[in-house]
């Protein structure tokens, strides 16, 4: 899928967020969004996403503006501390994930992403009852299980340990490798560890860089 | 006694009806309850109730005038309300995206202030009392239908959209990635839940009907270990809870509404006490093997 954003700015009230961002990205793309907090990354994502209404800019799909989008389960979704989930009522992991299957994703599927994501045997655990680690592991697969072409992680590595950490770098560039664009959050001082393809700093200023990685400057810069 | 409250329950046609309308009661009332208590809106039935009872006072003083609206129910007018209750409050859910429970004191106050103004110009408040607290003992054939009907239809839209109403429940910012429209879905099911507390208001009573969805689901939870597990649960305690307390009301002669929420209670309060012991107790002998 091929991801264009025009201009996009953003602001809450009349505190701007974001200002005259521009930056293409292809299929199978590596984007690593970095910067401080409050800088405006997840604004942007928001806008990504459709949560952030964009006035002011465009964003397409696929040449499809994002006002007239429909083809939403092309993407998977990891949520900053997966805020909006209520995981304090009970629900098993295999529950989740069959409440998040879409017709066409296969039990079998299911199985096999668990297996590789190494929590095969949580299955039957309540959701309630698993380590940060774990937590984000599942959320992964979730988001994974309908076979998405973007998949969007919103800083997913805060809350969990060093291990887990490199776990799941080496999970995302396994799937960067099977084709899947990546638009990935992160804090400055992740970054040389990924292999991404495309890094977009906000400088908490408004002022922005996108560049392709060995490429100088690319386009899209205030 | 529990004997002859049984024999009576098959013998007597009002007390085999409070038993047909409290089993649908005891399944309807946990099984919206679940999806309320994962939404964090505990209180929207209370809400909901409270706006039906606007219908069911406008309907008292419109027949006090002699006009005669829906065969003369109240309850239809009750759910017509409710509805328009649960579209406001979803309403204004949207506009207090950070604050939800504010949406829900508008609805209340509202739904509070103008069924008082209705039943006092009705001039008939002594009805307000089986309104309020629910008469499961007294309801009528014509009440057993609806409420059949109204499970029929609630089963069959969780045979079809379960899975979706789960995921949206669980998830909502999620939930579009799955190709749910989740405005609209919001609004299915908000219309289907002020149907059901509408409904199940004549049994159970605008002041009881929130306990009666969310106690049952509060015991749940302590007790399950999945979202299956505690629905089960839930409703297995909801149906205890019906037939103690119609054999407690019909015993005592008490209000059923009444005998049934304090059923629930009691409950839920051997439920989480013994919790706590066996947790205690699994705590200690776990320190004794270190």
């Amino acid at each position: 899928m091929q991801i264009n954003i025009n201009n996009l700015s953003f602001a809450y009230g009349a505190k701007t967020i974001i200002s005259n961002l521009s930056l293409t990205l292809n299929g199978g793309d590596y984007l690593v969004v970095r910067g401080k907090n409050g800088s405006g990354k997840s604004t942007f994502i928001k806008c990504l996403l459709g949560f952030n209404l964009v006035k002011s800019g465009m964003i397409f799909y696929d040449k499809v503006d994002i006002t007239d989008f429909k083809s939403w389960t092309r993407f998977g979704y990891v949520s900053q501390n997966f805020d909006d989930f209520n995981y304090e009522f009970p629900i098993t992991v295999g529950e989740l994930l069959q409440i998040s299957s879409l017709k066409r994703t296969k039990e079998s599927e299911r199985l096999k992403l668990l297996e590789k994501m190494g929590i095969f045997d949580i299955i039957n655990q309540n959701i309630n009852s698993l380590s940060g680690g774990q937590l984000q592991r599942v959320f992964i697969v979730r988001a994974m299980l309908n076979s998405p072409e973007v998949l969007i992680l919103d800083e997913p590595t805060a809350s969990i340990d060093k291990q887990n950490k490199e776990f799941f770098y080496s999970t995302i560039e396994d799937l960067h490798q099977l084709g899947i664009t990546i638009i990935l959050i992160t804090h400055n001082d992740d970054i040389e560890q990924l292999n991404y393809t495309h890094l977009l700093s906000m400088y908490g200023d408004l002022t922005t860089s996108f560049e392709e990685r060995g490429v100088e400057l690319k386009e899209g810069v205030l | 006694m529990i004997l002859s409250f049984i024999t009576d329950l098959f013998q007597q046609d009002f007390m085999l009806r409070a038993l047909i309308a409290g089993i649908m009661l005891g399944i309807l009332a946990p099984l919206l309850g679940t999806f309320v208590v994962v939404r964090r809106l505990s209180f929207i039935a209370d809400t909901l109730g409270h706006f039906s009872l606007v219908g069911i006072s406008i309907s008292l003083f419109l027949s006090s005038l002699g006009v005669t609206m829906f065969f003369d129910k109240p309850l239809y007018l009750g759910i017509i309300f409710s509805v328009i209750g649960g579209l406001l409050i979803e309403m204004f859910r949207r506009s207090y995206n950070n604050f939800q429970e504010i949406s829900m004191v508008i609805v209340i106050s509202l739904g509070a202030a103008l069924s008082a103004i209705f039943f006092s110009l009705s001039k008939k408040t002594g009805s307000l009392y089986n309104y309020l607290f629910g008469s499961i003992l007294t309801v009528t054939n014509y009440y057993i239908i609806l409420i059949l009907i109204t499970a029929l239809v609630v089963a069959i839209l969780f045979i079809l959209f379960g899975k979706q109403i789960l995921a949206v429940s669980f998830d909502e910012s999620s939930a579009k990635f799955l190709g749910i429209n989740v405005n609209l879905f919001q609004i299915v099911f908000i219309i289907m839940l002020s149907v059901v507390v509408s409904v199940l208001l004549e049994s159970a009573g605008v002041l009881l009907i929130s306990s009666m969805m969310v106690i049952p689901v509060a015991a749940g939870i302590k007790l399950g270990w999945s979202y299956k597990s505690t629905l089960i649960i839930s409703i297995v305690f909801s149906e205890l809870s019906v037939f103690f307390g119609l054999w407690l009301a019909y015993s005592l002669n008490i209000p059923s509404g009444a005998a049934i929420v304090s059923i629930n209670i009691i409950i839920l309060l051997v439920v989480a006490v013994t919790k706590k012991i066996v947790l205690k107790k699994r705590i200690a002998k776990m320190d004794k093997l270190q």
